[in-house]
């Protein structure tokens, strides 16, 4: 009889049980929350756990959240020790991130204690820390995914300052920014550089030839303004004009040339449009179309012998 | 005994019940808890999916589909994937893992495919590979007689092609406008396209907490053609006057390895970055070749007759080139307040490529090959101090040197040019190098005022390193211009200086409302070598009218304006303004005169509810150039021979965004993005002396324009936790209205231009997709 009602009891346990553990078969994670609450993170997450509307956990999905490398910061380690905070929640903490909040130069300093050298090297008197763009004006902590990080979503990142950019990526002639596969900091470090315009190279040039080594050289047969300066013809964030001119030749080369060959002409209309069937010089090979680059199509340079005048 | 019984049953029921009930109230609480986990691990685990579905494009069209893979018309396979995982993602639940990896792939039902994984074990190493596919749709219209295949260096026409007998501004109805019914039925259809295989691997290993090392290679493929023009003179006969012209498919057959190997030092107070990087181009071509069926009867009798095949021109495709460069760079922290970066980098960039054999120039070549050789060298250094917290300070240098010591040699050209004579011509490896100074101040004047002011200066110089190039000209130059040139030089602007004021203020207003403006002033001076001679140029074509300076040559005032204002007015609401304005003036005879820009950007976002925002912008920009040149070659320019050009372009775009999540009880999120833009460029030639004006020289240009509507549209119902459906739809529009198609139209006036019938990319194209996203943790 005792063991029959051992039997009855645990068979009773087991149901209750059997009734709770449905809850545990919803998210095998039960309990997961305790050790962290021992960390040093502790003293924040306490308060500040799921239930924010800011997704601040999700900082353990990041590099930021791993406790097994020992350079991962602490809460602490970035909005400071905030002892009026932890006395009084209604007072800030000491590196409030973000617009309106801290001095950006706290801000930053809070990033760059760790983040020294690598592409922030030039950071310091760059032209964003000069006009007081701090780290998260871009880059987003607690989020498991950084837009600016991801080729799909960064443009979209940049666009918010740099509105011109954003309409030129819309032209007819752009570079694959608006499909994803080609993303802003592919030519420009943002975090400060040695090039012009935050290029990530030293040159516009050696900024280019990273994707169109192609046009690099030497050649035997230069052209004088493509060995200085791409952006000489060329207007990389998007154009009316393709691929990416400027202008559209014959005027764009009348811009350097008045001498050679045709380029003293005068071109209207008829020539640079002509008609079809119309006699009378209508259309003319130098002025419609490729215009010069009918004939003059080696225009980042020739290695040909016969080659000088770029059209071989 | 039955008292037991009672007892027992009691007792039994009793804990039974007690137990049941215990258990069943605790399971709301459990519940509670675990719906709290599940929370938590919604916010700290990582969440992977995987997409898979179809969508349809409704008609082909090379455009729409240039960048996006979605070039053809009918179904298309809808694939991502992104796979995270690792012991790091246990850190909140205490565990002290360091790896993680991921698997990610894009749009792997397209050419524009990319996929890519990365492992590593934080702080002390990551690897990384990745493979990036990216197919560039040119034209779907482009039409040619030439026999070849897309990415082929070998152009042919079947001798019964019969030759095209073109002559300089020949009759309606001669040389390309006279086609034969056979010479059109050989026109075929050829989708043109480029294509790029990235193939990326890469490793970092950090050996201590000062020390880490990184290795970067990427493998690039690139197969296709582009297309170009090509002259065909002399004709097929060896006749040298006229130039003849058709476009062709320009293979890009070409494979770049690009290496990159740094160390990295951080201490204290210092960091240290050196490294190594080597890219290596390659082409699988050396030349282009393709058949010349032109010949150039003057209107009478052919002089000759084409036996067997037509004969070959030739031209040299990219040669291979290398460049290997050491970069050093690092910062040293004086003290909190002062720092000191710099880097130094030194690279060669060589090629030394066969030249090819072209049978059109009969002489020796001076040299087999270029052995062309660029050194590139920089330095830059930059010291920032911010003492007071509302002063910051800064003042850097730079210095950028192309050192082109490749040598020069005479090479004779041939009469590819009407009328212009023959002659030797000298290649001129061009140099330069740039210094530049820059001052900058940034104070704070209270807590709501900033205002900066910086200096610059820059010093360009240019020359020709070699005596040769920089000496030569052809005997031709003082016997057909007297007096026009007594000596030569290679490089028309030796120097230029350029100073550079600019200010900015900020104001934080309070309300939210935070203004910005500011002005800067340069002013170039140039140079002028007044003796400048192109030695690339036969005779008098390598000289410049007299005052006319190229415009990135040229002295010039530059001043722009800007200004910007941001209104936060409340955490649902913000409205911002920003406007630019440049102004260039050059300081040229003839050349580009001036030249004016103007943006204007408003953008408003409204968050209408929780889950709700509606964004919207409004861009507009205007650009102009004016343009004075001579159509005189002569020392004197007389005032008639003056025309002028005007450009002026008008770009417009509009953009509007809603998004609005948790419809439908939480299961429904839309988004909904708009974007127009019409650009529209106009030229404008006028002659000087009215009198002279025809259709042909003077007058204004059919609007350039370009008008693009796309809207794009993505429903995500969430099924369950785990289950979510996708709907996606893009419609885009593009009305181009282009004078530069007509030429390449068969019929076309200039009959010795070959025509290509390309069509101006109009289209409007839907693509509507269907997936289903699963996602797990």
């Amino acid at each position: 009889m005792e063991s029959f009602t051992r039997v009855v009891q645990a068979a009773a346990l087991a149901c209750g049980l059997a009734l709770a553990t449905t809850a545990f078969a919803v998210e095998p994670q039960s309990g997961a929350k305790a050790p962290v609450q021992s960390s040093g993170d502790a003293v924040c997450t306490r308060c500040h756990d799921e239930s924010e509307s800011k997704p601040i956990l999700a900082i353990y999905q990041t590099k930021h959240g791993v406790r097994g490398d020992s350079r991962t910061p602490g809460c602490q380690s970035c909005h400071g020790a905030s002892e009026n905070h932890l006395r009084d929640k209604a007072l800030p903490v000491d590196v409030v991130f973000g617009d309106r909040k801290s001095e950006t130069r706290a801000q930053d300093d809070a990033c760059l204690k760790c983040h020294k050298g690598g592409k922030r090297t030039r950071w310091d008197g760059g032209q964003h820390q000069a006009n007081d763009v701090a780290c998260t004006s871009c880059h987003v902590v607690h989020a498991p995914t950084d837009k600016v990080t991801y080729k799909k979503t960064q443009a979209e990142v940049c666009f918010t300052c740099h509105q011109e950019q954003r309409a030129d990526v819309q032209k007819v002639s752009a570079h694959p920014i608006d499909a994803g596969k080609m993303v802003c900091s592919d030519c420009h470090n943002t975090h400060g550089s040695a090039g012009p315009k935050l290029l990530k190279m030293n040159t516009v040039m050696e900024t280019c030839f990273t994707c169109h080594a192609e046009k690099r050289g030497p050649f035997l047969w230069e052209h004088q303004p493509v060995t200085e300066d791409c952006t000489n013809c060329h207007t990389p964030h998007g154009s009316n004009i393709t691929p990416l001119l400027k202008s559209r030749a014959p005027f764009l080369c009348d811009e350097c040339h008045d001498g050679p060959h045709d380029s003293p002409n005068a071109y209207g209309p008829g020539a640079a449009v002509g008609r079809q069937g119309s006699g009378g010089g209508y259309g003319d090979r130098s002025a419609a179309g490729r215009a010069c680059m009918n004939c003059h199509s080696m225009i980042h340079g020739s290695n040909s012998p016969s080659g000088a005048f770029l059209h071989r | 005994m039955t008292t037991n019984i009672d007892r027992f049953t009691f007792s039994t029921i009793a804990h039974a019940v007690r137990y049941a009930l215990l258990a069943m109230a605790a399971a709301p609480l459990v519940a509670t808890a675990a719906d709290e986990d599940a929370d938590v691990a919604s916010l700290t685990q990582p969440t992977s999916s995987i997409e898979v579905g179809a969508e349809n494009v409704s008609s082909k069209s090379a455009k729409f589909g240039e960048y996006n893979g979605l070039n053809k018309s009918g179904a298309a396979f809808i694939g991502n994937i992104d796979l995270r995982g690792g012991d790091a993602y246990q850190s909140f639940q205490g565990g002290m893992g360091t790896t993680r990896w991921q698997v990610r792939g894009t749009d792997l039902g397209t050419t524009s495919r990319e996929i890519g994984g990365t492992v590593s074990s934080q702080g002390r190493w990551d690897l990384g590979v990745s493979y990036d596919q990216l197919r560039h749709n040119i034209t779907d219209s482009y039409q040619t007689p030439f026999q070849g295949s897309l990415g082929g260096n070998s152009l042919t026409l079947p001798a019964s092609f019969g030759v095209i007998d073109a002559t300089d501004d020949g009759p309606v109805g001669s040389g390309t406008q006279g086609l034969t019914a056979g010479q059109i039925a050989a026109f075929h259809a050829v989708d043109v396209y480029t294509e790029r295989k990235n193939t990326s691997f890469n490793a970092g290993y950090r050996l201590d907490r000062q020390w880490n090392f990184e290795f970067a290679f990427n493998h690039l493929d690139q197969s296709g053609a582009k297309l170009i023009s090509v002259s065909m003179s002399p004709d097929a006969l060896g006749n040298g006057a006229g130039e003849k012209t058709a476009t062709l498919m320009n293979p890009t057959n070409y494979r770049t390895d690009t290496f990159e190997l740094a160390a990295n030092w951080i201490g204290e107070r210092a960091h240290l970055r050196a490294s190594y990087y080597a890219s290596l181009f390659k082409d699988g071509y050396h030349s282009l070749s393709w058949s010349n069926p032109y010949i150039d009867s003057g209107g009478a009798t052919p002089t000759g007759t084409i036996t067997g095949n037509f004969p070959l021109n030739v031209f040299a495709t990219t040669p291979d080139n290398s460049v290997h460069q050491l970069n050093l760079s690092g910062g040293y922290e004086f003290t909190s307040a002062t720092r000191l970066v710099g880097g130094l980098s030194y690279s060669r960039n060589t090629q030394n490529i066969s030249f090819i054999d072209d049978p059109l120039l009969t002489s020796a070549l001076p040299s087999g090959s270029l052995n062309g050789l660029v050194i590139t060298k920089h330095a830059d250094l930059k010291l920032t101090n911010q003492t007071s917290k509302d002063l910051l300070l800064s003042a850097g240098v730079k210095y950028n040197e192309r050192d082109n010591q490749t040598p020069s040699n005479v090479f004779d050209s041939f009469a590819s040019i009407a009328g212009d004579p023959w002659g030797p011509v000298a290649n001129a490896p061009v140099s330069n190098k740039k210094l530049q100074v820059e001052l900058d101040g940034s104070y704070r004047i209270d807590k709501k005022q900033t205002l900066r002011l910086s200096y610059a200066y820059d010093d360009v110089k240019r020359w020709c390193n070699n005596a040769l190039a920089n000496n030569f000209q052809s005997s031709d130059v003082l016997t057909n211009v007297p007096n026009y040139y007594t000596t030569t030089a290679c490089v028309q602007s030796p120097q230029s200086r350029e100073n550079k004021l600019a200010a900015n203020y900020r104001l934080k207003a309070g309300q939210g409302v935070n203004f910005t403006a500011g002005y800067s002033y340069a002013k170039r001076r140039a140079d002028f070598n007044t003796s400048y001679y192109n030695p690339m140029q036969t005779s008098a074509e390598g000289l410049q009218n007299f005052g006319f300076v190229p415009y990135f040559d040229a002295s010039r005032r530059d001043q722009i304006v800007k200004s910007g204002l941001n209104w936060q007015a409340n955490d649902r609401f913000n409205l911002g303004l920003t406007g630019r304005f440049i102004d260039t003036k050059y300081d040229s005879t003839l050349g580009v005169q001036k030249g004016h820009g103007l943006a204007l950007n408003l953008d408003a976002a409204y968050n209408y509810a929780a889950g709700g925002v509606v964004s919207a912008y409004l861009s507009g920009q205007r650009r102009q150039r004016d343009l004075l040149s001579s159509a005189d070659k002569s020392p004197l320019v007389a005032p008639g021979n003056l025309w002028s050009n005007h450009l002026d372009e008008d770009s417009n775009t509009l953009g509007i965004t809603a998004k609005h999540r948790g419809l439908m009880g939480g299961r429904l999120d839309l988004t909904g993005d708009l974007s127009y833009s019409l650009s529209k460029t106009t030229y404008s030639t006028q002659l000087q002396d009215p009198t002279q004006c025809t259709d042909i020289n003077c007058g204004d240009l059919p609007v350039i324009k370009n008008e693009v509507l796309r809207l794009k549209f993505t429903g995500v119902y969430h099924v369950d936790k785990a289950s979510k459906v996708a709907l996606s739809g893009l419609y885009q529009k593009l009305k181009s209205d282009d004078y530069y198609y007509s030429a390449y139209q068969l019929g076309y006036t200039d009959v010795t231009v070959l025509p290509t019938n390309q069509l101006a990319p109009n289209h409007s194209v839907t693509a509507a997709g269907i997936s289903y996203i699963y996602s797990f943790r």
